[in-house]
């Protein structure tokens, strides 16, 4: 489904992923995690198409598609859906309305028939229940007022309402108590299928312990230095990522 | 000065300030008379007046001015603007001439204590106190259009409330222009006397067909006794061969409440100049507005807040569009004088550049000579947030579209304000409307 080879990328010259490779599967949940400045984040806007990023080499095939070649609209429509960290407030812009644009935007580019508002609302409704999300933040302004954790539940909403293929999380546990955490990564269970895929960001393990990964992969300095299973996060999360970064500059 | 032909703003001006038979004309010879003088002595400020160098006159006067002819009209754009209201006092215009045909009857339509009759009618009392307000009204910008309209006016209508009347439904004044041979000028003039805590709302709609060339000098006086309240929507649609310079000047009593709301969305050079001056204490005046602009459309927009007794509030906010060349200014003045202790002023003015070319000059003034006094503005000018367009692009919508969301949600912060359903609706369509066609020639 995804398949990242040698990315080269850079900020205004400086480089930040230096050769990063993932292949993702559908049915599959990959977790990357890493120390601050890793990379994680940049990752994660690459892939969802923000200016600012220089690609200096390597290629991102996404269901066939030269992802890199597409706009941030295209990318979404054939599936490919960001969780940000810091959900942007939109004054003025309707929570519903918004949200039904987005969807019927996916569907006209999949061929299918628009949802007209009571279908739509049909929808909305029964997946709000899943991140148990108060109703009058419908009919609010995007994110607007909206508590942390409110803020992170609407991006599940959005996850949930669009139904993506490829689904990136970043860093969508911090900031969450416990509570919050559960809701969200509950959100994102009920979402998993065989034919869809989620690459889940995170500095912590904690997330994990809701949303159980196949992989776990270790970032750092803009590399994959270590790939594994679940265990891996663990490991992490008793020794910190030192040692395995001081293991990789040495073998380097 | 202009030079130049004989076929220019000028020498129409000379044509037309003969003193003619009063019956043709809004005001009464002895109130024309120190206007006409004014026409004839002063010259049409250059860019070099601090006042008016934003504003381009020049095409406005080269232009040589038809006589107004009060021809046919175009239903479809009337019917339009008779449905932004469900229920209204209709009053028509149409190039310059009042059309019964398209009003209610202006002597049995009316309520008891609402007193409408047109300018260059009027009978001998309402003539005095129509004059009286036109005489005691203030205008720090004693600017030359105001005077072009006070000596040449042939159309307009003085509207009195009595006292402790409250009319729920508005007053709708239509001001339609048609001609299609030649630049016509209009010169409306209102008046408006609200008695003591009588409640009135006005809806003025300028509008014409595509591509008529007018020249639209409005003129309104309006005074509030103690307690009245006023609100009124000023709505500008005319096409962009037209230019518009407005001087609205507001005396507000104790405790009375003036509420504007301006939407000025068309024309090649538009002008509203509105001052607000407070005579009596626990006054209040609320101004609303948006300007939006595009190809090389010129919007100016000037407030003019005579805070001159205590406890009085004004509250300002305007936001400008502008895409294309077009240009916009907001120039806000908020005047506290000495005595005026306990004012509350605030004013913002945000704007907002949808092209490259497009610019804006604001200018939000305050001086402030009472002590005891609350007061705040501001002004930005910025582009659309990218971090929002990209939000939006990622859930699947277009940037052409999200950056017409974007923009549409920064004018309902404005237009939720306008309290008439239909009339709120219009405004917003023809918002949106006005954004489709800048989104699919700029974009």
């Amino acid at each position: 489904m995804l398949s990242i080879k040698d990315l080269h990328v850079s900020v205004e010259d400086k480089p930040i992923l230096n050769g990063l490779s993932l292949e993702v599967k559908p049915g599959e949940i990959h977790a990357i995690m890493g120390p601050n400045g890793s990379g994680k984040s940049t990752l994660a806007h690459v892939l969802s198409g923000r200016d600012g990023y220089t690609i200096t080499s390597g290629t991102v095939q996404y269901k066939g598609l030269d992802l890199l070649d597409l706009a941030p609209e295209i990318r979404a429509r054939e599936g490919l859906f960001l969780a940000f960290q810091y959900p942007i407030e939109i004054p003025g812009v309707n929570n519903t309305s918004f949200l039904k644009k987005a969807l019927n935007e996916i569907r006209k580019h999949r061929g299918e028939e628009e949802l007209d508002a009571i279908d739509f609302l049909g929808l909305i409704k029964k997946q709000m229940k899943l991140v148990e999300m108060k109703e009058d933040l419908l009919k609010r302004p995007v994110n607007q007022g909206f508590s942390g954790g409110e803020k992170k539940r609407n991006e599940i909403l959005q996850m949930a309402v669009l139904n993506p293929t490829l689904a990136i999380l970043d860093e969508t546990d911090s900031g969450l108590d416990i509570d919050a955490l559960r809701i969200v990564a509950g959100g994102v269970n009920k979402l998993r299928s065989e034919s869809n895929a989620f690459v889940v960001i995170t500095h912590y393990q904690r997330l994990l312990d809701y949303i159980v990964p196949d992989f776990v992969h270790v970032l750092s300095n803009g590399r994959i230095i270590r790939s594994g299973t679940k265990e891996l996060a663990l490991e992490l999360e008793e020794r910190g990522y030192d040692w395995l970064i001081e293991k990789s500059e040495t073998s380097s | 000065m202009v030079p130049g032909t004989a076929n220019n703003f000028r020498s129409w001006l000379r044509e037309h300030s003969q003193l003619g038979e009063q019956s043709q004309f809004s005001l009464s010879a002895s109130l024309r008379a120190p206007s006409l003088a004014v026409l004839e002595t002063e010259a049409f400020p250059t860019r070099k007046a601090e006042e008016w160098r934003y504003t381009p006159l020049k095409q406005l006067l080269a232009q040589s001015i038809e006589p107004l002819t009060g021809s046919s009209i175009d239903t479809d754009l009337l019917e339009q603007l008779k449905d932004s209201l469900t229920t209204a006092y209709r009053l028509v215009f149409i190039d310059g001439q009042f059309s019964s045909e398209h009003s209610n009857k202006l002597t049995d339509d009316f309520p008891a204590g609402l007193n409408i009759q047109l300018m260059a009618e009027l009978d001998p009392e309402s003539r005095q106190r129509a004059e009286a307000t036109i005489l005691t009204s203030k205008l720090s910008d004693d600017n030359i259009f105001q005077h072009i309209t006070r000596g040449l006016s042939r159309a307009g209508l003085f509207i009195k409330l009595d006292r402790d009347i409250e009319i729920d439904i508005p007053i709708q004044i239509v001001y339609l222009s048609s001609t299609n041979s030649g630049v016509s000028c209009s010169t409306p003039i209102n008046v408006v006397c609200l008695e003591e805590n009588s409640r009135l709302q006005i809806v003025e709609q300028f509008a014409s067909l595509k591509g008529t060339q007018t020249v639209t000098l409005p003129a309104e006086y309006i005074h509030l006794k103690a307690g009245a309240g006023l609100v009124l929507y000023k709505i500008g649609l005319e096409s962009e061969a037209t230019d518009h310079i407005s001087n609205t000047s507001v005396q507000v009593a104790r405790e009375a409440s003036f509420k504007s709301h301006q939407y000025l969305l068309g024309s090649r050079l538009t002008r509203s100049n509105m001052e607000v001056h407070f005579s009596g204490p626990g006054g209040e005046a609320l101004l609303r507005g948006i300007y939006l602009g595009d190809n090389s459309q010129h919007l100016d927009v000037r407030t003019y807040l005579d805070h001159a007794q205590p406890h009085c509030r004004s509250d300002q906010h305007f936001r400008g569009i502008m895409s294309g060349r077009s240009r916009g200014v907001f120039n806000g003045m908020v005047l506290v004088r000495e005595q005026a202790q306990l004012t509350d002023a605030r004013q913002s003015n945000k704007n907002l550049l949808l092209s490259r070319d497009a610019r804006v000059d604001t200018k939000p003034q305050l001086e402030i000579y009472a002590d005891d006094v609350k007061c705040a503005h501001g002004a930005t000018v910025g582009e659309l947030d990218p971090d929002a367009l990209f939000y939006l692009q990622t859930r699947g919508i277009s940037k052409p579209d999200a950056a017409l969301m974007l923009t549409r949600a920064f004018a309902a912060v404005i237009t939720q304000e306008i309290q008439i359903d239909t009339l709120r609706s219009q405004v917003h369509n023809e918002i949106a409307q006005r954004l489709n066609q800048i989104e699919t020639s700029h974009v």
